[in-house]
């Protein structure tokens, strides 16, 4: 395992650290207690880091046995428009969970678990910086439609808390819960695409994922490990911590998880094209069952800190017998242990957008019914959030037959910066996007 | 008596292991201890995810082996692999799960420049004993050395 690191040309690294100054403001803070939290570990090096020795030759899809691609113009046009995309929203997700970490960092109530979260945030800044380096570091202008790469670095380092490609990284966080959810459910989809993209037939992408996934591992602990605490506090009886809280941080995240994945359908150019070795459905059904086991793990830390005299075997037959009965045991409700949504519910893309199913795989005939029972399932911020009176409102109109669910998928407003690149320099409005493209302003925010 | 045609999967440890390694040592320990692998399985995945290793048999973990190349330890310079926990579940003993992760793990510290593996252990426990044997490990020219520094008149 041989890594090579590499720098962007001054004004980008500047750019990039100018924009932690914005976004990341706790990056020096980490950076003078690095040895108090991480003694010993590898320093923080904000590069670009290349694995050295992976597979030179295509590995999956149409060209598999062929040289692996060095530039972007040895790719067809259209895998390099396609690849171009993937690239942007890679970074857009790295940039942008930085952002939303930031907003409910301080209310940690652990000095690890913030300082575990400002690590991971570095690590995300590092992946935007890397996927700014495939960028950057080759010509991408056959495929960019005329934008430049610093118009490229431009239109990602503005991009704020609203506007990111996907969705899950437009959705502000209520409390530090969603820090640590985010972190287990959201980044886990992270590293399913980049084990993805271990084998891309473009090689510097390829090269990218190795020292990528490795970071990714210490970010799935520094959401699954809190958990467990909270659970395990929960279970002892801490009045300040509570299984719901969890559930309902679940509830929000899962769905826009899975989301990540793309369509169900759909998927088969990556593999054709040799960008990916699965299609979305396949990974999204490996993700459902991985996280599935997750919550069954910190359950089992839930229910023996709650029955303290209980074996490892009594505990994991407790939550059996919780699951199946939908009962009670001394006292414990089923409600009270973490369940995995159906993976349907609360759906906005994909193959289940719109359709109104509940948790446990219930279906709601009625818009407002369902909309009830959202509230009632997500944390109170949330519920009071742009985002879900949006979504209310589109999932109305696509059950009354005023909008197709194709229309719905696209109607969701997003926040769009109008300005320049620094994030002080111009406020961002709420606009919505018609298909061709146009925008109407419905709201400003400073 | 194992079912030694069982299905058996050697791969890097992941967060997920956690309850797993709480169970292994459990079993061989009685004694519950989730926040010490909590934090001793964090301190492997931030550090060399992919060094540490654990043992399936039928998708359930059984077996796991921690450690990572360090230099600088002890006055030893050159990158050594360390082996420094390890586990397997009383009922899945005698099927060579140590033997498979310990391979797994050398042929990591190889690629991370380790031509040295060292360890401590408990040479009064047989079972361990035994198994570092089997495995190679031979005395080493350092020596683990301790004093006692208990209060005086305790």
């Amino acid at each position: 395992m041989k890594v090579e690191n590499v720098l962007l040309e001054k004004k980008y690294h500047d750019a990039i650290e100018h924009w932690s100054r914005h976004n990341f403001k706790d990056y020096p803070v980490l950076l003078e207690k690095w040895e108090e939290y991480f003694p010993s570990d590898e320093k923080f090096c904000l590069c670009a880091k290349l694995e050295v020795g992976t597979p030179d030759l295509i590995q999956i899809g149409e060209q598999k046995g062929e040289k692996k691609r060095l530039e972007p113009d040895q790719l067809t046009e259209e895998q390099a428009h396609h690849l171009l995309a993937i690239i942007k929203a890679q970074a857009s997700t790295e940039f942008g969970s930085i952002q939303q970490h930031s907003g409910t960092l301080d209310r940690a109530n652990d000095d690890q678990d913030r300082m575990w979260v400002l690590r991971v945030m570095a690590e995300e800044l590092r992946h935007g910086y890397q996927m700014i380096h495939l960028l950057l570091s080759k010509d991408w202008s056959h495929v960019s439609g005329g934008v430049t790469g610093r118009q490229m670095v431009e239109e990602i380092l503005s991009m704020t808390t609203g506007n990111h490609v996907l969705d899950a990284f437009n959705l502000d966080y209520d409390s530090f819960i969603d820090n640590i959810t985010f972190a287990a459910f959201i980044d886990r989809v992270g590293k399913y695409q980049l084990t993805m993209q271990k084998v891309c037939a473009y090689k510097p992408m390829a090269d990218s994922m190795p020292p990528m996934l490795r970071e990714e591992a210490f970010h799935l602990a520094a959401g699954v490990i809190p958990l467990r605490r909270f659970a395990q506090r929960a279970g002892s009886g801490d009045p300040l911590a509570s299984m719901r809280s969890v559930q309902h941080s679940v509830n929000k995240w899962f769905p826009r998880g899975l989301e990540m994945f793309g369509d169900e359908r759909g998927g088969e150019t990556n593999v054709k094209f040799g960008f990916k070795d699965m299609k979305n459905r396949e990974a999204q059904d490996l993700y459902i069952e991985e996280v599935r086991k997750m919550l069954r793990d910190i359950n089992a830390r839930f229910v023996r800190a709650r029955f303290p005299e209980y074996s490892p075997e009594q505990a994991e037959g407790v939550i059996t017998e919780l699951e199946q009965t939908r009962g009670s045991h001394r006292g414990l409700q089923h409600e009270d242990l973490l369940r995995l949504p159906d993976r349907r519910f609360f759906r906005r893309k994909g193959e289940a957008a719109f359709e109104m199913i509940g948790i446990d795989g219930e279906t709601f005939t009625d818009a407002d019914e369902y909309i009830r029972y959202l509230s009632k399932n997500l944390n109170e911020g949330y519920v009071a959030s742009r985002d879900l009176v949006n979504f209310a409102d589109v999932l109305r109109k696509v059950k009354s037959g005023t909008m197709t669910v194709k229309d719905g998928i696209m109607a969701m407003p997003k926040l769009k910066r109008l300005g320049g690149m620094c994030p002080c320099s111009k406020g961002v409005r709420w606009v919505m996007e018609d298909e061709s493209g146009g925008q109407t302003p419905v709201g400003i925010r400073a | 008596m194992p079912d030694t045609a069982a299905q058996i999967r050697i791969r890097p440890v992941d967060e997920l292991d956690i309850g797993s390694i709480v169970r292994i040592d459990e079993r061989i320990t009685g004694t519950y201890r989730p926040d010490v692998w909590e934090r001793r399985v964090m301190y492997y995945l931030r550090r060399d995810p992919d060094a540490s290793q654990v043992a399936e048999v039928e998708g359930k973990v059984v077996g796991f082996m921690l450690g990572e190349v360090k230099a600088g330890e002890f006055g030893i310079e050159e990158p050594s692999g360390w082996i420094e926990r390890f586990g397997i579940d009383p009922d899945h003993r005698g099927r060579d799960l140590g033997r498979q992760m310990f391979a797994a793990m050398r042929r990591h510290f190889s690629e991370q420049g380790a031509a040295v593996i060292r360890t401590l252990a408990d040479m009064k426990q047989p079972g361990v004993a035994g198994f570092l044997t089997a495995l190679g490990f031979g005395p080493s020219r350092y020596q683990a050395l301790e004093i006692s520094n208990a209060p005086e008149g305790r």
